[in-house]
């Protein structure tokens, strides 16, 4: 196989690690952090299908490595899709042979059926072990160089999960004490999670899909949402770890609940605006985001990933609580190397400190 | 109209905007015992109340949840009064066929767009989620669709939606339906790319794409 290469002759010069430490800490970098947030693209770097990462921790750790190791992006997410706490819980999961999973079935058939829900032991239920055993050869591997992240679903998105997207948006209206129920139980999944990941030496990276005001509202989300978010956060915080917080789809009227609920830094989708999330919550927050994983990553071209960059750059690059080049969600398993290649490209020809001017340059063409 | 009338018109519509599912079944049962023709008491109270949800959706004072609670209240007013509807006063609807393309199971987006395709008057019949294109084609030849309305949320699956228009072009049938794309990954490009009539970003948009496609 033949791996697309970086066409730019500029390398980094810091480890990931080194630069997002001096990052945060005001110092010289030698450019922007960059997460492209490759999910199961992975299995392509090392010719693998995406089926194959179940119950294989293995090679799902080989593939995050591999992956990080061609692109040199900063940070390392362990991630398949977003069902694994939910199917450790009792839901089924359906795993096409080369292509992302989905959710079979919710665990629950009705809310009815609540008491039968147990939290999940993260060393014992589903593919948890397995995640859990691809994150610890991660960290081994890389982990002194690149920070090593796992996925987790928090609690009302994987509620969701538990009885069904359309049952559990019907239950808010119907049912409230059910939905806190179902939040509270996974919660306590995810908490067990939290710290299985955290014990395994790496970070929580925490995606609440169905907290996003294409959704919810706003109310809701601070009624059903954001109480067990902020406790998910907390434990966190105890343990010492900083936490990025990523809500899909449209989310500028909760991001002050974000940053409440104690996120250090907020992944944003194309559905948000990065100016008006720099104008409204840039001093308290660190924002990632937002180049179209679809659109643009997935389906454009290198020059379109290029302006997309710049454009995304030029809007957030001096955001007070500094600022993660990202695209706006997880990438489409298909994206194309060079797509990637052309995203930490971008962000290295930019270089360190951002120059306005120069980006206005580099846009003109 | 007689005031009566008018004021179980707007009671009717109310219930939907207010999520009252009791109200709009007691108010369409009255509608009934009043003589009131059912088909109006639909269009002008039921359909009235949910295109008045639509706006509120747009605006975001409501969101999904709001969107369903108040779909399940018109649907059990409709439930109330459809067997008193007089066979011919339908006229002939626009039939869409709808669904989510096959590798995805989230349809509230689906369900949304089929909620405001009833109430602006589309015969709606809907595959569900996780359906082979084929499928999309064989239910729209057998029931005389003028519209194919394709959902997903993945990625993976938009290439189901280029299946769709492929399959229909290679059976000379892609002049007989108007397809019509939608989801989070979907763009007017994508749309453009695969051939498709049109792309709409929410359910609302779809509403008038589908409207504008059959004018």
């Amino acid at each position: 196989m033949v791996l697309g290469q970086s066409e730019y002759f500029k390398r980094d010069l810091m480890t990931p690690s080194e630069r997002l430490s001096a990052y945060h800490r005001g110092e010289p970098v030698d450019r922007l952090p960059c997460v492209p947030i490759v999910g199961n693209t992975a299995a392509r770097v090392v010719g693998t299908k995406v089926s194959q990462f179940r119950g294989n921790g293995k090679l799902l750790a080989h593939a995050h490595i591999e992956a990080y190791r061609l692109f040199q992006y900063d940070i390392i997410r362990i991630f398949t899709d977003l069902y694994t706490q939910a199917e450790a819980m009792g839901a089924t999961v359906h795993y096409p042979e080369d292509e992302t999973a989905y959710l079979e079935k919710p665990a629950l058939a009705s809310h009815g059926e609540l008491d039968q829900l147990q939290p999940a032991d993260p060393y014992r239920d589903g593919n948890l072990p397995h995640h859990l055993e691809a994150m610890k050869i991660a960290v081994d591997k890389v982990g002194k160089e690149v920070t090593v992240t796992g996925a987790l679903t928090c609690p009302f998105t994987n509620a969701s999960f538990l009885v069904g997207a359309e049952q559990l948006v019907r239950l808010m209206l119907r049912n409230p004490e059910a939905v806190h129920r179902l939040c509270e139980i996974s919660l306590e999944t995810n908490l067990r999670y939290a710290k299985a990941i955290i014990d395994a030496g790496c970070t929580p990276s925490l995606t609440d899909a169905m907290s996003s005001c294409t959704v919810i509202s706003p109310r809701q989300f601070q009624e059903f949402s954001y109480p067990y978010l902020k406790r998910l956060i907390d434990y966190i915080h105890s343990r010492g770890k900083s936490v990025t917080l990523h809500i899909c789809g449209k989310t500028n009227r909760i991001w002050d609940r974000m940053v409440e609920a104690g996120a250090d830094c907020i992944s944003i989708d194309n559905d948000a605006d990065l100016l008006e999330a720099k104008e409204k919550v840039g001093c308290q927050v660190r924002l990632m985001g937002n180049v179209k994983p679809s659109e643009v990553m997935l389906q454009g071209t290198g020059d379109d990933v290029r302006a997309a960059v710049l454009d995304c750059l030029s809007k957030a690059y001096d955001n007070p609580k500094g600022y993660i080049v990202a695209s706006g969600c997880s990438l489409p398993t298909e994206t194309p190397f060079r797509n990637i290649h052309a995203m930490l490209d971008t962000v290295r020809k930019v270089g360190y400190p951002v120059d306005p001017e120069k980006l206005e340059r580099l846009s003109a063409g | 109209m007689s005031e009566l009338k008018a004021k179980l018109f707007q009671d009717l519509s109310d219930a939907v905007v207010d999520m009252d599912e009791e109200k709009t079944v007691e108010t369409s049962h009255r509608v009934i015992d009043e003589g009131i023709d059912a088909y109006e008491a639909i269009e002008k109270g039921l359909a009235h109340g949910m295109d008045r949800v639509g706006e509120l959706f747009d605006q975001e004072e409501y969101f999904i949840p709001e969107v369903l609670i108040c779909s399940d209240a018109m649907y059990a007013g409709v439930e109330v009064l459809k067997p008193h509807l007089k066979g011919d006063e339908q006229g002939e609807k626009k039939k869409v066929v709808i669904g989510v393309i096959e590798g995805d199971t989230h349809d509230i987006g689906k369900n949304l767009v089929k909620i405001m395709l009833e109430t602006s008057g589309f015969d709606v019949f809907d595959l569900g989620r996780d359906i082979p294109p084929q499928q999309f084609v064989d239910k729209a030849k057998e029931v005389g669709a003028h519209i194919i309305g394709l959902s997903t949320l993945m990625t993976t699956t938009m290439d189901g939606m280029r299946e769709v228009v492929r399959i229909l072009e290679e059976t000379n049938l892609r002049e007989q339906f108007k397809v019509i794309v939608g989801g989070g990954p979907i763009s007017q490009s994508f749309a453009d790319k695969i051939g498709a009539d049109g792309y709409a970003a929410n359910a609302a948009d779809a509403v008038r794409l589908a409207r504008k496609l059959v004018s």
